[in-house]
């Protein structure tokens, strides 16, 4: 399993490089000077210009590009224009908010999303999406929802720091909770039509039984399977949601740093990211393997 | 050898269409696929009769600002006076057809990457790698990204959209496109000397139409909804178009004194959004063998 | 509001001796903690390259200049005592005040001055303030000599700069680099923890220096007294995230928020709001050096459209009519001569000014930013206005990034957009001369040189004034500024905090809690 997962791996080194060049170009692409983000509006010319001379961004693009991939490759990230840090601590620093944001919102979407399915609850997760964005909006904008910012679990205590996300954790969660209770509700159906259910059935097995023993762990299959799909489409809400309630995490963090031309913070952040995709779904397939006995790495 | 081919196509192509015709009669007996259907034909029809209203979206009227739903506006008046009755029904127009955009462009593309990789081997890994890598970032953050740097027209939200959708609908295509290669009659069409565009065009895509039709709708709504969300980011399509995502971002900075302005839009993409899914759900009931059909 | 704008035209000499009307009769009392939610982050405290509003507000609590912004933003001595000017405006001796000490202990001499004067031409933004000294003479310990090649008859009040302050650090700050120093100033709050992004503190320099020859504070400098333990800054981009901080208590004054949102205060007796004037000028700069705007004629053609009542209406602002650049109480605000170009709501007008210039529904590009939303407003209202005259426009919303880079550079074909001058037209006329040669496309740059020369070289304040009318008539005649309105601030606090008056920077000096 150990050679599997390291193959995986290795296979995840030209996406990732093929990202990074992407990511790089498309920030470098965007119009807007961050010189001028830096030195402020109504800067001189001449501060701008000092600026930029300082920061390198007069030299040619392949210049700078190969100059972060060699930074990269000693595992220097950078420093964030704009924020005068080092690209790793700043993101360290956002980490715990999207973090937990995801993970309070995580466990409420696993049993509800997962509950409402088994019931065979009909959700029709983007009719329920849109209706969440416009109520997280319209709530955030009319004071329903307080966006109160983050609490940090030592300053706060357990208590004061769930208060704090759980409302944009529901929100959050809400978006994924109909696509979960599809999948769920769909594995389920293909689950009870099958020759073993019947068999348990015709046995005389309660149905309680039947139902929670028998075809619930068979339906985690499928459902195990698009949890990959469950985070990284948490990790893209939180970015609108961080927005929304203005929780100084990552999503926030990124957005910042594209509006500020942040090019080291972004470029980072996102190759972080794109890392973290990766090694989730590697996750997601060694839990699958556990789920399901018929699945077996060699 | 050939003749033998032939009768396997022709009898393939009559199934297919004797298939289609089934397809259509389940279609129009199920439920929710009508339910969407009639919303989002009731959304295409408002929006084409937008101009019916006699008023320019776009005129402003400052005395009238901030008007409440009533008699004149049907939905009241925003910020700069604009009825917003008129601007939903125009918004309509540019939210939905960024939707269809979105959904054609990104289904002619995914296809066209799913069925050549599924066909070369050789192009197989170049193409999934650079799928894989715009799927490591967070489809809203691409888009958010990629709008910025083509700048504000609604033509770059349609752009930046597809490059973020492709990637899971060329997967797609590409997973029923590998079933439908290693079927006998694929075998014998290949051994007959079909060309791989022959094979491509009259085998691999028809047989993925289904999934990518499925994946299409949801396409559909998920731009709309995307297009608030960018809207909202300031990304959107340039104001003063009036795009529902745009009046939701307009109208929030006044959501207290007059909660009409986002409400109505809201409820719209709400209600395309819905239609859409029903629609989506029904194609995916009776196109997809796996899933059951219901009511 | 009318109290403190009356307040405004005293000078500062006059202020010295009055008690400040805005403070009421309760006794201030030491002590208290304070929570500000302020906006974004702050990259660094280093004054000489700090820029942004929200670094700024902290930066005048801990750092102090030789000469500061008074209550009505003219110069005032602050850790200086005395400046002489001589040599026809060429050589200004600053007497500093004496015993002043650093957070550190250390004393204030002219070596930590003269140090803070050279770190400032090496590494600040604003290095440009010190291109033409000749040199400097340190006399002795407490005497500091600034030499200038040319007069500039203004030197002072560039020198009182709040953005880019030239704050006076210990001397052995001088050979830090930009953004690297250590927080150690003179000011009457010292740095206590700073966590980035996120919150900073600052506690009451409990050794402060009080400049005792004015009776009470004075905008930046006067008689500051640091009342309250500590303050906390609490960093929340999101103005709705403020207000529910405010709302629910986690803060005791919010810095600006939407004017919208004082309607959702209206009902808390114990939340006050304030109204800042003046702010921010709204003004709509056209490009000369593209397309269409080229002709004047076209350029005058959009003033003639322009509304201002709509504009202010629609943007929700709190706004004052002002047609000219310099804000009304200054002795350069030009009312009568400005008000012809201002507010033309002239349609006809337009349409004449048009056809003069051969106009045939050639595409006007309008260029916005969704950052600032009163920008964007205006801009839309505007192209409403244009449409309505017979003009074919566009527009185009990029962020504010690339707005503000295509304003300086001149790029990205636009031929007319709206930007908010913020702090610099607060200083005067001497100010704006950065403002408008960045704008490329002003190319009759020979009468403002000319101007400018008399305005910096004359000593008497009537041809400083005659040349800055000159100035600001070129700009407003030829339409390259097209003003719309004075923007104000709206602030907000909870009334158990004293002493809260309207002024650009908010201060927390003088205030104290009950």
């Amino acid at each position: 399993m150990y050679r599997t997962i390291l193959m995986r791996l290795s296979q995840a080194v030209p996406v990732l490089l093929i990202f990074s060049v992407m990511v790089f170009m498309l920030m470098h692409l965007l119009p807007g000077d961050p010189a001028v983000a830096i030195a402020g509006p109504e800067a001189p010319p001449e501060a701008v210009e000092k600026i930029r001379e300082q920061l390198g961004l007069n030299r040619p693009l392949i210049v700078q590009l190969l100059e972060w991939f060699a930074h990269l490759a000693v595992g220097n990230f950078g420093e964030s224009l704009t924020l005068k840090q080092s690209v790793i601590s700043a993101v360290l620093e956002r980490l715990p908010v999207t973090m937990s944001l995801s993970l309070i919102s995580l466990l409420v979407t696993l049993p509800v999303g997962i509950g409402l399915g088994v019931v065979a609850a009909y959700w029709r997760n983007s009719w329920i999406d849109a209706a969440v964005m416009i109520t997280a909006l319209l709530g955030v904008s009319l004071g329903w929802f307080p966006p109160s910012g983050y609490v940090p679990i030592d300053e706060g205590g357990l208590w004061g720091w769930f208060a704090a996300l759980i409302q944009p954790a529901v929100v959050l969660a809400l978006f994924q909770i109909g696509f979960l209770a599809r999948i769920t509700r769909s594995a389920m159906l293909d689950v009870l039509d099958q020759d073993f259910i019947r068999t348990a059935r015709a046995k005389g097995v309660d149905e309680w039984t039947t139902v929670a023993k028998h075809a619930f762990r068979n339906t985690l299959i499928p459902v195990v399977t698009v949890l990959g799909i469950t985070l990284s489409l948490l990790i893209g809400g939180s970015v609108v949601i961080e927005q929304v309630f203005a929780l100084p995490g990552i999503g926030r963090l990124i957005v910042q740093g594209i509006l500020n031309r942040d090019y080291p913070l972004v470029q980072g952040t996102m190759l972080l990211f794109g890392f973290a995709f990766v090694v989730i779904n590697i996750l997601v397939d060694i839990i699958y393997t556990f789920v399901d006995p018929r699945v077996r790495y060699g | 050898m050939a003749e033998a081919t032939a009768t396997i196509l022709a009898s393939g192509e009559a199934i297919a269409a004797r298939r289609r015709f089934r397809v259509l009669r389940k279609l129009l007996h199920h439920r929710s696929f009508m339910v969407g259907f009639i919303i989002i034909l009731l959304m295409v029809t408002a929006a084409l009769c937008a101009p019916l209203t006699g008023v320019d979206p776009n005129r402003m009227a400052i005395r009238f600002r901030f008007r409440p739903p009533q008699e004149n506006w049907w939905f009241g008046t925003d910020q700069f006076g604009r009825d917003l009755f008129t601007r939903t029904l125009y918004g309509a127009q540019l939210s939905l057809w960024i939707g269809l955009s979105v959904a054609v462009l990104t289904g002619v593309l995914g296809a066209a990457i799913g069925v050549l990789s599924a066909q070369f081997r050789r192009l197989d890994s170049l193409l999934m790698r650079i799928m894989d890598a715009l799927m490591a970032a967070p489809a809203i953050l691409l888009a958010i990204g990629l709008g910025a740097a083509l700048g504000p027209q609604t033509h770059s939200v349609i752009i930046a959209l597809v490059v973020a959708y492709i990637p899971r609908t060329a997967r797609i295509v590409r997973a029923s496109a590998l079933v439908t290669r290693e079927l006998e009659f694929i075998e014998a069409a290949r051994v007959a000397g079909a060309s791989s565009l022959r094979i491509m065009f009259k085998h691999l895509l028809p047989n993925a139409s289904g999934p990518l039709l499925v994946q299409s709708t949801f396409v559909f709504a998920y731009a709309i909804l995307a297009e608030a969300a960018l809207s909202f980011l300031g990304i959107g399509p340039p104001p003063p178009a009036p795009s529902w995502g745009n009046i939701i971002a307009e109208g929030r900075q006044f959501a207290v004194q007059s909660w009409w302005i986002m409400l109505f839009p809201g409820f719209a993409i709400s209600l395309a959004a819905l239609g859409m899914n029903l629609l989506g759900d029904g194609l995916r009931d009776v196109l997809d063998p796996r899933l059951k059909v219901e009511g | 509001m009318a109290g403190w704008l009356g307040r405004a035209v005293l000078t500062g000499a006059l202020l010295a001796l009055l008690p400040l009307p805005t403070l009421p009769a309760a006794a201030q009392q030491r002590g208290g903690h304070v929570t500000y939610a302020s906006g974004g982050g702050i990259g660094s405290l280093d004054p000489h390259a700090a820029g942004s509003l929200v670094e700024l507000e902290v930066i005048h609590h801990v750092f102090e200049t030789l000469v500061a912004m008074d209550e009505s933003y003219n110069a005032r001595p602050m850790l200086a005592a005395m400046v002489q000017v001589g040599d026809q405006a060429r050589r200004f001796r600053f007497s500093l005040r004496r015993g002043v000490r650093f957070h550190n202990g250390e004393v204030v001499t002219s070596e930590a001055v003269l140090a803070s004067f050279e770190r400032y031409a090496r590494v600040s933004t604003n290095a440009a303030l010190l291109e033409d000294v000749a040199g400097y003479d340190v006399p002795d310990t407490e005497t500091f000599v600034v030499r200038l090649r040319n007069s500039n008859a203004m030197f002072l009040e560039m020198l009182k700069s709040p953005t880019y302050p030239l704050a006076i650090l210990p001397t052995d700050q001088k050979d830090r680099p930009v953004r690297e120093i250590d927080v150690i100033g003179t000011g009457p709050f010292t740095l206590d923890a700073w966590e980035k992004d996120h919150h900073l503190v600052l506690r009451r320099n409990a050794s402060y220096s009080v400049d005792r020859s004015s009776a009470g504070p004075d905008g930046l400098a006067g008689r500051k007294t640091a009342y309250l333990d500590t303050v906390r800054y609490e960093f929340l981009a999101e103005p709705s995230a403020r207000l529910t901080a405010l709302q629910g208590g986690q803060a005791d004054a919010v810095s600006n928020l939407p004017a919208d949102y004082i309607r959702r205060l209206a009902d808390r007796t114990d939340l006050a709001t304030l109204q800042v004037f003046p702010f921010c000028q709204l003004m709509f700069v056209t490009h000369a050096g593209n397309g269409l705007t080229t002709q004047k004629l076209i350029r005058q053609a959009i003033r003639a459209a322009v509304n201002v009542d709509d504009i202010m209406a629609a943007s929700g602002q709190p706004g004052l009519r002002n047609p000219s650049l310099v804000y009304p109480g200054s002795p350069y605000h030009t009312g009568d001569g400005a008000s012809a170009f201002y507010d033309r709501r002239n349609l006809d007008e337009a349409r004449a000014l048009l056809a003069q210039a051969g106009y045939k529904g050639e595409k006007l590009v309008l260029q916005t930013n969704s950052t600032f939303s009163y920008m964007r407003d205006a801009i839309l209202v505007l192209a409403g206005q244009l449409r309505e005259a017979g003009v074919t426009t566009e527009v185009k919303v990029v962020d504010w990034l690339t707005n503000s880079t295509n304003l300086r550079r001149g790029t990205g074909n636009w031929n007319v957009t709206a930007t908010g001058f913020c702090t610099q037209p607060l200083l005067g006329p001497q100010q704006w001369r950065a403002q408008i040669y960045i704008n490329p496309h002003i190319r009759d740059r020979a009468g403002l040189d000319e101007s400018y020369r008399r305005m910096f070289a004359s000593p008497e304040f009537a041809p400083r004034q005659a040349a800055w009318r000159e100035i600001e008539t070129l700009l407003l005649e030829q339409a390259h500024f097209i003003k719309v309105a004075d923007i104000g601030a709206v602030r907000a606090y909870n009334t158990r905090l004293q002493g809260m008056a309207p002024y650009f920077f908010q201060r927390f000096w003088n205030t104290w809690v009950n």
